[in-house]
C-alpha cells in the first residue's frame, strides 16, 4: 500500500539500479516523491523509505536537511526567488515587497488561492543577469515587476 | 612499540590507538563530550582539541591516531581558550535550567562549564524554544538542551541498528527526532538515553523524582527477564529502583540494554504483590500467619505422601528463580518428598532441544559466548527472531553483519530488515524440505571439496539416510535457484559460522526432526549453536537438577555413579526411575494419580498449552500450593498461596544461556522470604532439616555436591567471567542413538496460529511492568493483510480467533511482516494468551509442545470505538 503513481514506483525503482546502496539513491528517490505531491509529507517519506528499505527516520533527515525539499504543503505553482547579494543589490528586496503587496505572498507562505508559494533561495548562479528567480523549474532573470507579473500571468 | 609523550609524560603502546585513548590509558584527562566508547569516532564537538608538536592546528584527540616519537600537549592556556569558546558556543541555546533538570549532577556539560567555561555569556539575542516533547509514555526529549554531539543517533544506527531517530533539519534549527517527531516508533531500548551526555533525552520512568547524587549506591545485578543475563545497575533511592542503568565493559551486554532490562523494573514494588500467605478456607482465600500457612503445607503433603505415596507428589521449579532456589527446591522434591515428580517450563522446548543438541554434540554444546557472533563471518539464523526474543544476542548479529558477515535466516525476520539478510522463505510447508535440501547441497559441496568432517560416525550415518524430497517444494518455488545458491555458498563457505536456533523451530510440526538437519548442518560447517532462551535462569533451572531425569550439575539420574554421590551428599536414596515431566503431571492429575503440586515461581495455567485442560487437571488436585510474587491464574487455584521475595530482593545466582554465572543482588528492602527460604522452612516442618544461612551457602553446598560446579566460589562469581565449564568436569561425547522422527505436514488451507513474541513482554513479570504495558498495553492478533482483506477485517476492528480449544476476542493488527497462513497472538496478557488456543500435542523426540499447527477460525464481530 503506496500513495506514489505507478510511473514513480518504476522510476524509485529504476534509481536505485543505478546506486550501489539504497541511501545513495535517496535524494533522487525524494525528488520523485516531491515531484508527485509538490513536498514531502510523512506519508511520501515513509513510502520511499519503504520502497528503499531505508529507515524513515533517515530520509526524513535527509529530506529535511536539504533546502530544495519542501516540508510543508506548497502551492501549484513554486516560486524560488534569490535576495543573495548580487539580487539584492539590484532590487530583489523590492520584488519580495511587491510579491507580498501584489499577490499576498509571504516568504515561505503561499497564496490563500493556492496558486503560488515563495521561496526565499540562495545564489542560482545568475548574478550577472540579477535578479533572478525560478519558478517551478523555469528560469527567469532580469526581473523587474512588470516583468514578475507578466511571467506570473503564465501560471494559473 | 609506539612510544609518545603526553604532557610530559612519556607512554608506550603495543598498538596504535587514538591519542585520547593513549591518555585515558595513562590517566590523563582529555574532555570530550561526543566521544563515546561504544560509539564510532565523530570529531564534532572539539572539546578534545589537543596540542601536538609540528602539527599546524589543533587537532582532535579523539579522531587522531598515535604515531611514534609524537609529543601531544593537552592542556594550555591556548588550549583552554578554545574550549571555553567552545562552550560559550554551546550555551548560546543552552537553556541553563539545571535546578529543574534531572540531569544535573551527572552532566558532561556542566561538568565541562564548570571546569573550563566562562561565567557568563556575549551573546545577548534570545535562546532558541523549543517545548519538552511528552508525546512518549516513556522517553522526553527535550531539544533546548540538545548539545548536537549525534551520540544518540549513532547509538541509535551504528550500535543498535534501529536506526529510529534521526538529525532534523539544519544549522542551527537541527534537532533529533524519532520519525514522527512525537511518540517513538522503535525498539525502545533506551539506549539513546544512556548515552545523551545532556538532559535533553531522558527516561519517564523516574523523572523529578531523585537526584544522581541521592544514589547511595550502584548495586550490579543481573536483569530479570531473558536467557542473556545481561549486567543492570540498580540504583536506588528510599527502597525503590529508580533507574536500571548497563554498565560499560561488562562482558555480556557491554554498556547495552533491551526495553524489557531498561524499562522493566517496576514489577518490584508493584502494588498487585502478593503481601501474607493465603489459605483457602471454604473456597475463600483467607489472610494467614506464615506459621498457618507453611504448617498447613508441610502436613498437607506429609499426609498426602503418607497415604498415596512419593508418587503422588510433584513439583514445578522455575526458570525466573535463582539456581540458589531451584537447588533448594529439587532438593525437597528428592529427599523431603522422595520423588523425582519434578519440572519446570524449560520443557516448553529448551531442555529437550538442548539434550538432543548434546546428544549428538557432547554436553555444553550450546554454550557459546554470545558476543561471539559478531565475530562470524555467517550467521544462520532459525526459528524465530532472535531480536525480540534475545534482543541483546540479536545485535550481536546485526554487529556481524555490520562487519562485513551474513546474516543467513529461513523465514522473514523483521529486526534483520535493514542488514540485507539472505533469506529463504520457503513457507510454513517446505521448511522441512528446505532443511533437507540444504543439507545435501552442504554434503555435496563438502564432498567436492574433500572437507567433511569425519569425527561424529553417528551423526554421519544419520545424515546418509536424509534424502531431501523437494518436488512438493519447487512446485510453487518460493525460493529462487539464485537465492538458494547464494545462500549455500555463504553457508559452507564460512570460516566461523554460528547456529542461532529459537523455540519456533522446536515448538513446530517435526520439530525433532528439523532441529536435527539443523544439527547435521551445523556439524557439517562445524559451527557453533546458540540456543535462544526467554527466561533469565532457564539454563540455571536445568544445570540445577529441575527435570524429571536430570540431578544437580547436568547428571543424568540414570547413573547409580552419580545417583550414589547424591545419596551420600544428601544422606538419603534416591529412586532411579526418572519422575514426571510437566505434562505428564498435568496428565496424572487429570486422572488422579498425582494428588498434591507445588508450584514455585510459574504459572502454569497461562504458561502451559490448553488452559482449560490444564486448569481442570490442578482443579482436581487435593493439593495445590503456590509460591509466587503475583496472584497469577494458578495461584488462583491454589489451596495455600505463600508469597515470595521477588528478583530485586534477593541474592542468588542465575545461569545465562552461554552459561555464565551471575550474581543477582537484592537492591531493595522488602518483607518476606526468599524462594529457597520458604521452601527450607516446610522441609522444616516436614523433620527435614536444611539449614542454609543465606545464599552464599546454598551456592557453597551446590559447589560441593555438584561435579559441575565444583570448587567455585561465591566470591569469584561476582567477576562475571565465570563461564562454561567452570572448574568442574562436563560431559563429553554422543551416549545415546540419535532419534529421528518426521513430523505431520500443516493442514493446508485453514488458517494457523502462531504464538507471537513481542519485543517489550515477557509474561508474569512484563504485565506487571506499567512502562512496558505503555508501550505495549494489550493483547492483539496480527494477520497478513491477504488474510485480513477478504475477511473485511481493517486494523483496530475487534477478531473473533476460534481452535477447537477455545475463543478469544482480540483487536487486529494488519501487519505485512505476518506469514499469510498464520494468525499470531502473544501469550502475555491475563485471559488473552495464545497457549489457551492450543490443544497439547508434543514431539516425539523434543517432548515438546507443538505450538505452530492449530487452525484457526477468524470472524470480524466489532469495531474499536474512536
Amino acid at each position: 500500500m503506496t500513495i506514489l503513481s505507478q510511473t514513480a514506483l518504476q522510476e524509485i525503482d529504476e534509481i536505485r539500479q543505478n546506486y550501489p546502496t539504497a541511501r545513495a539513491a535517496l535524494l533522487p528517490a525524494l525528488y520523485v516523491a516531491q515531484r508527485e505531491f509538490g513536498w514531502l509529507s510523512p506519508e511520501a517519506y515513509a513510502a520511499v523509505s519503504d520502497l528503499l528499505g531505508v529507515p524513515p527516520a533517515i530520509a526524513r533527515g535527509v529530506g529535511t536537511f536539504y533546502a530544495m525539499y519542501k516540508n510543508k504543503p506548497m502551492g501549484r505553482h513554486v516560486v524560488q526567488l534569490c535576495t543573495n547579494v548580487s539580487c539584492m543589490i539590484l532590487g530583489a528586496e523590492k520584488l519580495v515587497d511587491f510579491l507580498k503587496n501584489k499577490y499576498g505572498l509571504e516568504p515561505g507562505g503561499t497564496t490563500v488561492d493556492n496558486r503560488f508559494s515563495l521561496v526565499i533561495m540562495e545564489c542560482i548562479g545568475a548574478c550577472g543577469t540579477a535578479p533572478a528567480m525560478l519558478v517551478n523549474d523555469d528560469f527567469y532573470e532580469n526581473l523587474t515587476e512588470k516583468y514578475i507579473e507578466e511571467i506570473l500571468g503564465k501560471y494559473q | 612499540m609506539i612510544t609518545i609523550t603526553i604532557n610530559n609524560k612519556e607512554i608506550k603502546l603495543e598498538k596504535a590507538v587514538t591519542v585520547l585513548e593513549a591518555a585515558r590509558s595513562a590517566g590523563i584527562k582529555i574532555p570530550t563530550l561526543c566521544y563515546h566508547e561504544q560509539l564510532e569516532k565523530y570529531g564534532g564537538c572539539r572539546l578534545c582539541l589537543v596540542e601536538v608538536e609540528k602539527m599546524p592546528r589543533l587537532q582532535t584527540a579523539c579522531t587522531l591516531m598515535v604515531t611514534d616519537g609524537m609529543i601531544v600537549r593537552t592542556e594550555t592556556e591556548a588550549i583552554a581558550d578554545v574550549r571555553r569558546g567552545i562552550l560559550e558556543f554551546l550555551l548560546i541555546n543552552h537553556p541553563l535550567d539545571c535546578p529543574y533538570c534531572d540531569k544535573a549532577g551527572e552532566c558532561e556539560l556542566q561538568d565541562l562549564v564548570e571546569k573550563y567555561g566562562p561565567t557568563t555569556g556575549r551573546f545577548k539575542e534570545k535562546k532558541r524554544k523549543v517545548t519538552e516533547n511528552l508525546q512518549d509514555p516513556v522517553i522526553v526529549r527535550n531539544m533546548e538542551r540538545c548539545v548536537m554531539c549525534t551520540r544518540c543517533t549513532r547509538m541509535c544506527e551504528g550500535v543498535q541498528g534501529a536506526s529510529a531517530i534521526g538529525v532534523v533539519s539544519r544549522g542551527g534549527h537541527s534537532h533529533v527526532e524519532p520519525f514522527s517527531g512525537n511518540r517513538y516508533d522503535c525498539e525502545y531500548c533506551g539506549n539513546c538515553v544512556s548515552v545523551c551526555p545532556v538532559g535533553a533525552i531522558m527516561s519517564r520512568l523516574h523523572r523529578h523524582s531523585y537526584r544522581p547524587w541521592q544514589v547511595k549506591e550502584n548495586i550490579e545485578t543481573v536483569c530479570p527477564y531473558c536467557g542473556v543475563g545481561c549486567t543492570v545497575v540498580a540504583q536506588v533511592r528510599d527502597d525503590v529502583i529508580k533507574r536500571l542503568v548497563p554498565k560499560i565493559g561488562s562482558p555480556v551486554n557491554n554498556g547495552m540494554l533491551c526495553s524489557r532490562g531498561r524499562f522493566g523494573y517496576e514489577f518490584v514494588g508493584h502494588g498487585d504483590r502478593l503481601t501474607t500467605p493465603l489459605i483457602r478456607k471454604n473456597g475463600v482465600f483467607e489472610v494467614a500467619t506464615w506459621e498457618e500457612a507453611i504448617g498447613l503445607v508441610a502436613q498437607r503433603l506429609g499426609e498426602i505422601k503418607d497415604k498415596n505415596g512419593s508418587g503422588a507428589v510433584a513439583g514445578i521449579a522455575s526458570p525466573r528463580c535463582t539456581n540458589e532456589d531451584n537447588y533448594v527446591f529439587q532438593k525437597f522434591m528428592r529427599v523431603t518428598l522422595g520423588t523425582n515428580n519434578i519440572d519446570s517450563t524449560a520443557r516448553m522446548g529448551y531442555a529437550g532441544a538442548q539434550s538432543f543438541i548434546e546428544n549428538i554434540f557432547g554436553q555444553g554444546a550450546t554454550g557459546n559466548i554470545i558476543s561471539g557472533l559478531s565475530n562470524s563471518d555467517a550467521v544462520l539464523v532459525v526459528g524465530g527472531d532472535p531480536t525480540t526474543v534475545n534482543p541483546i544476542l540479536g545485535l550481536q548479529i546485526r554487529a556481524c553483519s555490520r562487519r562485513g558477515g551474513s546474516i543467513l535466516t529461513v523465514g522473514h525476520l523483521p529486526g534483520f530488515q535493514h542488514f540485507s539478510p539472505l533469506e529463504l522463505n520457503p513457507g510454513l510447508n517446505h521448511e522441512t524440505q528446505l532443511f533437507e535440501h540444504i543439507l545435501e547441497h552442504i554434503v555435496g559441496e563438502l564432498v567436492s571439496r574433500k572437507v567433511l568432517p569425519g569425527s561424529n560416525p553417528l551423526l554421519e550415518a544419520k545424515i546418509k539416510t536424509v534424502q531431501a524430497d523437494v518436488a512438493e517444494m519447487m512446485k510453487e518455488p518460493a525460493i529462487s535457484e539464485k537465492d538458494f545458491a547464494g545462500f549455500i555458498e555463504k553457508l559452507a563457505g564460512a570460516a566461523t559460522p554460528a547456529v542461532v536456533i529459537g523455540k519456533e523451530l522446536i515448538q513446530s510440526s517435526g520439530g525433532g526432526y528439523k532441529l536435527f538437519l539443523i544439527c547435521a548442518i551445523t556439524y557439517l560447517i562445524n559451527g557453533r549453536i546458540y540456543l535462544l532462551s526467554d527466561h533469565a535462569n532457564e539454563q540455571g533451572v536445568l544445570d540445577m537438577g529441575c527435570a524429571p531425569d536430570l540431578l544437580p550439575g547436568y547428571r543424568p539420574l540414570s547413573y547409580a555413579e552419580f545417583r550414589k554421590r547424591y545419596e551420600t551428599a544428601w544422606k538419603t536414596t534416591l529412586s532411579d526411575k526418572p519422575g514426571l515431566n510437566i505434562f505428564e503431571m498435568i496428565d496424572a492429575a487429570g486422572n488422579g494419580a498425582l494428588k498434591a503440586l507445588y508450584v514455585m515461581g510459574e504459572n502454569p495455567v497461562f504458561n502451559l498449552p490448553d488452559a482449560k485442560t490444564v486448569e481442570a487437571a490442578l482443579r482436581k488436585l487435593e493439593f495445590l500450593v503456590v509460591q509466587d510474587i503475583f496472584m497469577t491464574e494458578t495461584a488462583q487455584q491454589a489451596d495455600v498461596v505463600l508469597p515470595a521475595l521477588s528478583w530485586g530482593e534477593k541474592y542468588g545466582t542465575f545461569t545465562n544461556m552461554e552459561r555464565r554465572i551471575q550474581r543477582v543482588r537484592k537492591t531493595v528492602d522488602r518483607e518476606g522470604m526468599e524462594d529457597w527460604r520458604i521452601i527450607a522452612e516446610v522441609s522444616k516442618h516436614m523433620s527435614q532439616r536444611m539449614q542454609y544461612a543465606d545464599a552464599g551457602a546454598v551456592f557453597e553446598e551446590i559447589t560441593r555436591v555438584s561435579p559441575l560446579h565444583r570448587d567455585l566460589t561465591y566470591d569469584e562469581i561476582a567477576e562475571g567471567h565465570t563461564i562454561y565449564p567452570y572448574k568442574g568436569e562436563p560431559l563429553r561425547g554422543a551416549t545415546a542413538e540419535i532419534k529421528i522422527e518426521k513430523g505431520s505436514s500443516y493442514p493446508d488451507g485453514p488458517l494457523l496460529l502462531g504464538v507471537a513474541r513481542p519485543l517489550f513482554h515477557s509474561g508474569t513479570l512484563s504485565r506487571k511492568s506499567p512502562a512496558l504495558l505503555k508501550i505495549y498495553p494489550e493483547a492483539v492478533v496480527r494477520i497478513n493483510p491477504a488474510t485480513a482483506a477478504p475477511l473485511s477485517i481493517a486494523d483496530g476492528d475487534i477478531v473473533r480467533v476460534t481452535s477447537s480449544a477455545g475463543s478469544l476476542e482480540l483487536p487486529a493488527v494488519i501487519d505485512k511482516h505476518v506469514e499469510k497462513q498464520v494468525v499470531l497472538i502473544p501469550n502475555i496478557f491475563e485471559g488473552k494468551g495464545a497457549l489457551s488456543l492450543i490443544a497439547i500435542a508434543l514431539d516425539p523426540v523434543l517432548k515438546a509442545p507443538v505450538l505452530d499447527s492449530t487452525p484457526v477460525t477468524l470472524e470480524r464481530v466489532g469495531k474499536v470505538s474512536a
